[in-house]
């Protein structure tokens, strides 16, 4: 009796495991169908009284509930969505909105996992990384008939080109841009007598002066290797792209051991060793960003969100931030080496009405809506159209005119650049690129390990390669 | 036909228990049996089309020197965590017997890690063991104990070792809680007779004290090495599996094949693999837990 217990106890046990492990896992549905069949992608936009830039010929009561998933989970973001949200349903009475809220982890879990049981909303914001996921997994419809019906050219250029698959179809309509740039506390600068450097090797000389005379209490700058975050991969591109190179090739190759990036490998571990904290080893982008809001480090890499995290956690130092172009490899080299990030808003294929979802996104990009939302981070989200970068309700923030010079400084990256690993256009690759923490893994393994650089990048290389050939 | 009184019994207490059964069963078997079927078949978390491959996700498993450097580094996470866990929940158990005043009060600041949630745990730790700004690095510089801050979770030598130290400082007070239980129920005249033999207090404790409890701490070994094995969120939270996969453990390694490269049917295999060896792990201690109960009665 007690051994057939002790067999029960153990099957019990064995449950339990595979029931927490497949809750870390995700079990998938068992079935082997696609999602419900999507509605045809809209063959043209709908008018309605929420409809604005065009197409509003045939206006025609809306109706139907919609969800809407975003990522704005910060307060003023989130209340500035929320009024649109509602005063659209004001005006469109026949019109139900559900707003639900995820941080862009939780929404890449919910969309991969509620993808095959159809349990994804209507419509969403998504990582450009995310939209070629999406196109891959054919879940999100053109969106070509709104842009042309809003007005192709109010939209800048590279957001458009960067969300536009193989097929030629623009899946995805960009909400708001920003660009990587290297932003600097000034009182450190002027603390040892330096200027804005314009060079990696001058960015080198710079923050090893400052690591050195601080002793432990600030670092020039940090250098984030963390596995379960993508900022080594972001630090090797920047480097990468300002040599003229790319971390993956035309073709979805990865490319760790072209002399540029075998240049930046071994640019950002002298960085690390000479004038980073040795646990940055170990940092995610909060980390990093934490010790700049803080004026723990001088320099860093980062969108215009840097004003708001040292707003909110050293105010005093709000007056000594500024940011500056990439840094080149020669001096007088033009400036190439940006990361953006253009932030789109895609309709689900499985939108039982996408007509009300092109319609509220149409009503997004009021002058009335779009200014207040991206003022909730001033600078820190640039307009996606070209006419509410001059328009006076943005340009007089006291914030956005505080912070003129980064304001430019982003605008010009942003239309410079592209996200990693897209230079060629969107691969899903690029994605594989950024969330494996790969190329983190590399850096880890060269300084724990003291693997010399070539050997480190051609196996990180391999491993990259190998894992693109699991995207089938 | 007019059924007979217990087989009537029985099937009315089988009835009763039929609802908890099925919950139960679909519970445990739908995830078991799902796991087992998608560890043959190439299921992709997003795409929807798979095929069945046979063994290819467990030949791919099994070569893979990352799984290896992972399994490995659970097996070790496991005798460390859990070797520590019992030395310190069962120095604490014991030292809290002896208490005469106040037992509750420390018993009750004892537990509090345990009801700790992991994120809790995790963001606590980082903070206070930041190599930049955490307490105990600066704390350690300042006392003149170390030149520079110490770098716990970026030091390839330290990093495994301060893993190992959270997960013992998590999980000793639940071996303390049901030791210090098991002690009391020792009789106390076996004490006072070893006592007037001349027994000297070691010696009581390995012939009174551990014959006692040691099917109850067998048990409690049983559980803890099942959880620990598996524990994810720890160290998932702490290092990811860093600095170059010195922490990753293979729940670790299935998170990122699962959701990582979204190769859901690999993932399976891996947590296959996982219960046919925590299985075989589980028998070899019921057998001893076995013994030690024929040795009792």
């Amino acid at each position: 009796m007690k051994k057939a217990m002790k067999r029960t106890l153990s099957l019990l046990l064995a449950g339990i495991l595979l029931v927490s492990l497949l809750a870390a896992c995700g079990g998938g549905n068992g079935g082997q169908s696609n999602p419900p069949p999507a509605s045809n992608p809209p063959a043209s936009a709908p008018g309605g009284s929420g409809a604005s830039g065009g197409g509003t010929d045939a206006p025609a009561p809306l109706e139907g509930e919609i969800t809407f998933w975003h990522s704005f989970t910060q307060g003023p973001r989130l209340e500035t969505i929320q009024a649109a949200a509602d005063a659209f349903v004001a005006e469109n009475p026949g019109v139900k909105i559900t707003i639900e809220t995820f941080s862009w982890a939780d929404f890449y879990t919910k969309w991969t996992t509620g993808l095959a049981s159809g349990n994804v909303p209507d419509m969403s914001t998504a990582l450009p990384n995310h939209v070629v996921e999406m196109i891959d997994a054919d879940a999100i419809i053109p969106m070509d008939n709104l842009i042309d019906s809003m007005g192709r050219d109010r939209f800048y250029e590279a957001p458009l080109t960067e969300m536009t698959a193989e097929d030629g179809s623009c899946y995805a309509v960009p909400l708001y841009s920003h660009a990587q740039v290297m932003w600097y506390h000034q009182s450190l600068l002027d603390k040892y007598d330096l200027e804005v450097p314009t060079t990696w090797d001058e960015l080198y000389d710079a923050a090893k002066k400052i690591s050195g005379g601080e002793g432990g209490n600030a670092f020039g700058t940090s250098v984030p290797m963390g596995t379960n975050d993508m900022m080594a991969t972001r630090f090797l591109n920047f480097y990468v792209r300002s040599a003229g190179e790319t971390l993956l090739t035309a073709d979805g190759k990865a490319n760790l051991t072209s002399q540029a990036a075998i240049d930046g490998i071994n640019y950002w571990i002298k960085v690390y060793k000479d004038c980073s904290p040795t646990d940055s080893l170990n940092f995610n982008v909060l980390d990093q960003a934490t010790l700049y809001y803080t004026g723990k480090i001088c320099f860093d890499f980062n969108s215009a969100f840097q004003i708001g995290g040292v707003e909110t956690n050293a105010p005093e130092l709000l007056d000594q931030i500024d940011c500056a172009p990439m840094p080149t490899i020669n001096k007088g080299d033009p400036q190439v080496g940006y990361e953006t990030s253009n932030i789109p808003m895609v309709i689900w294929k499985n939108s039982a009405h996408p007509e009300v979802c092109e319609a509220f996104i149409k009503y997004l990009y009021r002058p009335e809506n779009y200014v207040p939302f991206l003022l909730s981070v001033p600078v820190g989200m640039l307009p996606a159209l070209k006419e509410i970068a001059e328009d006076p309700a943005f340009l007089s923030d006291p914030t956005v005119q505080k912070f003129t010079h980064a304001k430019d400084v982003i605008s010009k990256a942003v239309g410079e650049g592209t996200a990693i690993g897209m230079e060629s256009g969107p691969r899903p690759e690029a994605g594989l690129l950024t969330s494996q923490g790969v190329i983190e893994s590399m850096f880890q393994d060269i300084i724990i390990n003291n693997t010399p650089v070539e050997q480190a990048a051609k196996a990180a290389e391999d491993k990259l390669n190998d894992l693109f050939e699991t995207l089938g | 036909m007019k059924l007979d009184n217990r087989v009537r019994d029985k099937l009315a207490g089988f009835a009763f228990i039929l609802p908890a059964l099925l919950v139960v069963g679909l519970l445990l078997l739908y995830p078991v049996v799902s796991s087992v079927f998608f560890s043959f078949t190439s299921k992709h978390l997003i795409k929807p089309a798979y095929e069945f491959i046979w063994f290819d996700n467990y030949i791919k498993i099994l070569t893979d020197p990352d799984f290896w450097a992972a399994f490995l580094t659970s097996v070790k996470w496991t005798i460390a965590s859990l070797a520590g866990q019992i030395l310190t929940g069962f120095t604490a158990a014991l030292a809290l017997e002896r208490i005469r005043r106040g037992k509750g009060a420390y018993r009750t600041l004892l537990i509090i890690p345990w009801a700790f949630p992991s994120i809790v745990i995790a963001l606590s730790w980082k903070w206070i063991l930041n190599g930049v700004s955490g307490f105990l690095p600066n704390f350690l510089v300042k006392l003149g104990l170390c030149e520079t801050a110490p770098q716990f979770f970026s030091s390839g030598g330290l990093v495994f070792p301060t893993l190992v130290f959270i997960n013992v400082w998590f999980g000793a007070p639940l071996i303390m809680v049901n030791v210090l239980s098991a002690l009391q129920t020792v009789p106390k005249d076996q004490y006072e007779a070893a006592q007037l033999d001349g027994a000297t207090p070691w010696q009581s404790f390995i012939h009174i004290t551990l014959p006692h409890i040691r099917v109850v701490v067998g048990l409690l070994v049983v559980l803890r090495t099942i959880w620990v094995f598996n524990n994810f969120d720890t160290i998932y939270l702490i290092t990811g599996g860093g600095p170059a996969n010195l922490t990753q453990t293979v729940p670790i390694y299935a998170y990122n094949v699962g959701w990582g490269l979204k190769q859901l049917g690999r993932s399976s295999a891996v947590t296959v693999l996982l219960l046919i060896f925590l299985l075989i792990v589980c028998m070899f201690y019921f057998k001893i837990l076995d013994k030690w109960e024929k040795e009792g009665a």
